[in-house]
């Protein structure tokens, strides 16, 4: 995406328009303003269906640090070589030029709830009359012995896309011969249930042709795994003697690393690795626990409309909620968006509400041409946003099959990334 | 679901004449998709060849008109009661457009009456009759080690499959859905003791959250059919705010990579080819789904609301 001028103007030097773009407001006089706080699914899909639906009535401010946005989404697929880096990148010169959206790059550091905004790390606040926190995910201290955001490049996670994906790929690529990938999967819930599996597959896709007799190993805490028979069903046939995944019942469970040494430890027992790919338990992004927003590891919202069950000015969106059955994925992030961009124009200028309606679909690339996919649907209950149908793609899939899913999968990533991005 | 005769005809003539013209931007799944509409056509049409034989229209319409109010009867049957018992108040019922949920702690309760012959939970383990967790979502007469009766093994052989739909009917009355199955339970009337037996047992298998195929936790809100479908105005700003769902896949800029346009189209044509998906003619799953939880009123609304981008 190229920058214009106006871009430039609405996204440029974080510090200078962090505190230029509230005062801005000020003088808009009386109109309501909504702060949204994390520019991805959740997020930037909030903030654009709130600028482009109230047509100017809603001020809508945007606080998110990075320029570039890089999906999660799609960012296994460039591990494996089916797309580069710069395709699952987007920027939010759009947003700013397009809808009006004042973009301000710099990080949310607490929210004052009586007083209703929230501070900037480079200074000065932002208020809002209705806040949107959709921060995404951060990682559980202390959940894989020996691992901490400190050894994050020597043992990447690559749950948050952009560098990690990058500086993991480049590992797989520098690995052995017939070296070890391990990776150490996390408990429930996370993120994209099927995304460590996915990324699985993508490694060994790499491996397959570049070097053939490495092996990978998951140690995984979880019994069972999203999409678990076709997974299991593509990593015979496409690389067939490569994986192996220690469960729980062998110890999976029961884990720690050794950065320096290079050593993963299951159950007291001590492999050499070469590339080490932890993925930790994981929790609401840390502004939702410093809004004391949170119960547990999760925030937990009234279904309907996406708010804060502790704070009815506030909505929380995406992985960092907890809502119930729908999974931790982009494409829910983005159905709850659009309820609660619907919920909040309501309550700030009286539009109109229509049933909040929730879905979800997670397509997985197993090998080249070999898509599946798993989704359903949802309906706001009082208790929680409950599944109602689902379905997924069978094993025995013929190839034309498979293949056409996985096209699928190109044609939503366009389609949801516009959604977000305008 | 069955439907009306008209209704019927209108799909299975148009949906056809759509699928060729929406196939031109879906390549690969064209054929398989035109394959098993044409079969399922031919079904239709014979199907409502005897429909026309047997009633006129209306004939057809009063049926569906009785078919519906069935349906609604039986879920919000009320228990058995004696005269006696007339007065009490009537128990909670299920409001049909919510979606079904028990409640889980009720159902612990009503569970009592199924623990001399099933555990579920931490360490439960198989008695006269199997434990119960994981239940959902696990083929009939499936769970490995256990010695069901031959009825009930030849069922989970035909496909039936454990949900909130096929436990309820099968706690409503277990010899209705399963002849000869060892299970000699008379079943649980009440709509909602079912619904909250299941609730609470629908916390001992995989959660949606974490296994987003796993089977559901509440029963869809039914949908039912009016016979003017094609008659109804929809309305566009409800159609707005729908199509936000379909945006997260359709491009609304009409660009069809992988996932076919759906801009510009002639709203008829777009109501059939949602009806046909709603009715699982057209067989792809994802609008399956999406389409299964449209009313006719918002069907009608995303047609007038993507007939309006071009
Ligand atoms: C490998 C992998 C594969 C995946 N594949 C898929 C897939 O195929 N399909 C799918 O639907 N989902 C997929 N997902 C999941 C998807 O990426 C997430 O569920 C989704 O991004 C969640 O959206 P969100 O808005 O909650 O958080 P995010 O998209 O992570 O956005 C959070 C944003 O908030 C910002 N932020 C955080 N804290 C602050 C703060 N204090 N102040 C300001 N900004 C802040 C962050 O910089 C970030 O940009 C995948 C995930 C991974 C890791």
């Amino acid at each position: 995406m190229t920058l214009n001028r106006r871009t430039f103007l609405g996204t440029g030097a974080a510090a200078t328009v962090a505190l230029s773009a509230p005062r801005a407001i000020g003088a808009s006089h009386g109109r309501p303003r909504v702060v949204v706080v994390g520019g991805g699914a959740g997020g930037a899909t909030a903030a654009r269906y709130i600028a482009k639906d109230s047509q100017g009535e809603i001020d809508v401010t945007l606080i998110e640090p990075s320029r570039s946005y890089y999906t999660c989404f799609f960012s296994n697929l460039y591990i494996g070589g089916f797309r580069d880096l710069s395709s699952i990148a987007h920027s939010y010169g759009t947003l700013a030029s397009e809808y009006g959206i004042n973009v301000v790059h710099d990080w949310a550091v607490g929210v004052d709830r009586d007083a209703k905004t929230v501070a900037l790390a480079g200074g000065g606040s932002v208020p809002y009359d209705r806040l949107i926190l959709s921060p995404g995910i951060d990682f559980v201290d202390g959940a894989v012995p020996g691992w901490d955001v400190t050894t994050q490049n020597r043992m990447p996670h690559a749950y948050k896309a952009g560098s990690q994906s990058e500086l993991l790929k480049a590992q797989i690529e520098a690995m052995p011969e017939g070296g070890v990938f391990a990776m150490v999967a996390p408990p429930n819930p996370y993120r994209c249930p099927p995304g460590p599996y996915e990324r699985v597959s993508m490694v060994a896709h790499v491996l397959k042709e570049k070097n053939p007799t490495a092996k990978i190993l998951i140690v995984d805490p979880k019994e069972k795994f999203s999409k678990q028979g076709l997974f299991e069903e593509g990593w015979a046939k496409h690389y067939s003697g490569m994986i192996d995944r220690i469960g729980p019942d062998f110890g999976g469970d029961k884990v720690s690393v050794d950065a320096d040494a290079m050593t993963v430890t299951i159950d007291g027992a001590v492999e050499k690795v070469d590339v080490c790919n932890v993925i930790p338990a994981m929790k609401a992004g840390l502004i939702c626990e410093r809004a004391g927003l949170t119960e547990g590891n999760w925030a937990p919202v009234i279904p309907a409309t996406m708010q804060s069950r502790l704070d009815e000015n506030i909505h929380i969106l995406g992985d960092a909620s907890a809502q119930g059955d729908m999974p931790k994925s982009g494409f829910s992030a983005n159905s709850q968006a659009k309820v609660a961009a619907m919920a909040v124009r309501g309550a700030l200028t009286g539009s109109r509400i229509f049933p909040a309606k929730f879905s979800n679909t997670c397509w997985s690339l197993i090998g080249t041409d070999d898509g599946v996919k798993v989704g359903a649907a949802y309906e706001a209950t009082d208790e929680k946003i409950a599944s109602v149908s689902s379905f997924v793609s069978q094993t025995g899939e013929d190839a034309a099959l498979r293949k056409a899913t996985y096209e699928e999968s190109i044609g939503w990533y366009a389609g949801i990334t516009a959604d977000m991005f305008g | 679901m069955s439907t009306g005769s008209g209704i019927m005809l209108a799909l299975g003539g148009a949906a056809l004449v759509v699928g060729v013209a929406y196939g031109v931007n879906t390549r690969s799944y064209r054929d398989a998709e035109l394959q098993v509409m044409t079969d399922r056509l031919a079904r239709v049409e014979a199907t409502n060849a005897a429909l026309r034989a047997e009633a006129a229209q209306t004939d057809a319409l009063t049926a569906r008109v009785a078919e519906l109010e069935a349906a609604l009867t039986d879920a919000q049957r009320q228990p058995e009661v004696s005269a006696a018992a007339v007065e009490a108040p009537p128990t909670p019922q299920i409001d049909a457009a919510q979606p079904g949920l028990g409640n889980a702690q009720a159902g612990a309760d009503v569970f009592r009456k199924c623990q001399s012959c099933h555990s579920v939970g931490a360490g439960a383990e198989d008695r006269v009759g199997p434990h119960l967790n994981g239940i959902f979502g696990r083929r009939a007469g499936a769970h490995a080690g256990f010695r069901y009766s031959e009825d009930m093994a030849m069922m989970g052989a035909d496909g039936l499959t454990w949900t909130l739909d096929t436990l309820d009917a099968y706690l409503e009355n277990p010899k209705a859905l399963v002849s000869r199955t060892r299970m000699n339970f008379a079943g649980l009337k009440a709509a909602q003791d079912r619904a909250d037996v299941l609730a609470f047992l629908r916390q001992y298998s995989d959660r949606p959250q974490n296994i987003p195929e796993a089977a559901p936790t509440a029963m869809a809100p039914e949908v039912t059919l009016s016979d003017d479908i094609l008659a109804i105005v929809g309305d566009p700003e409800y159609g707005a705010y729908l199509a936000s769902e379909c945006e997260t896949c359709h491009q609304r800029s009409g660009a069809d990579d992988g996932i076919p346009a759906i801009t510009g189209w002639p709203e008829a044509d777009f109501v059939v080819a949602m009806h046909a998906y709603k009715q699982k003619i057209r067989p792809h799953p994802v609008m399956q789904m999406m389409a299964g939880r449209l009313s006719d009123e918002e069907i009608a609304a995303l047609a007038a609301y993507f007939r309006g981008l071009d």
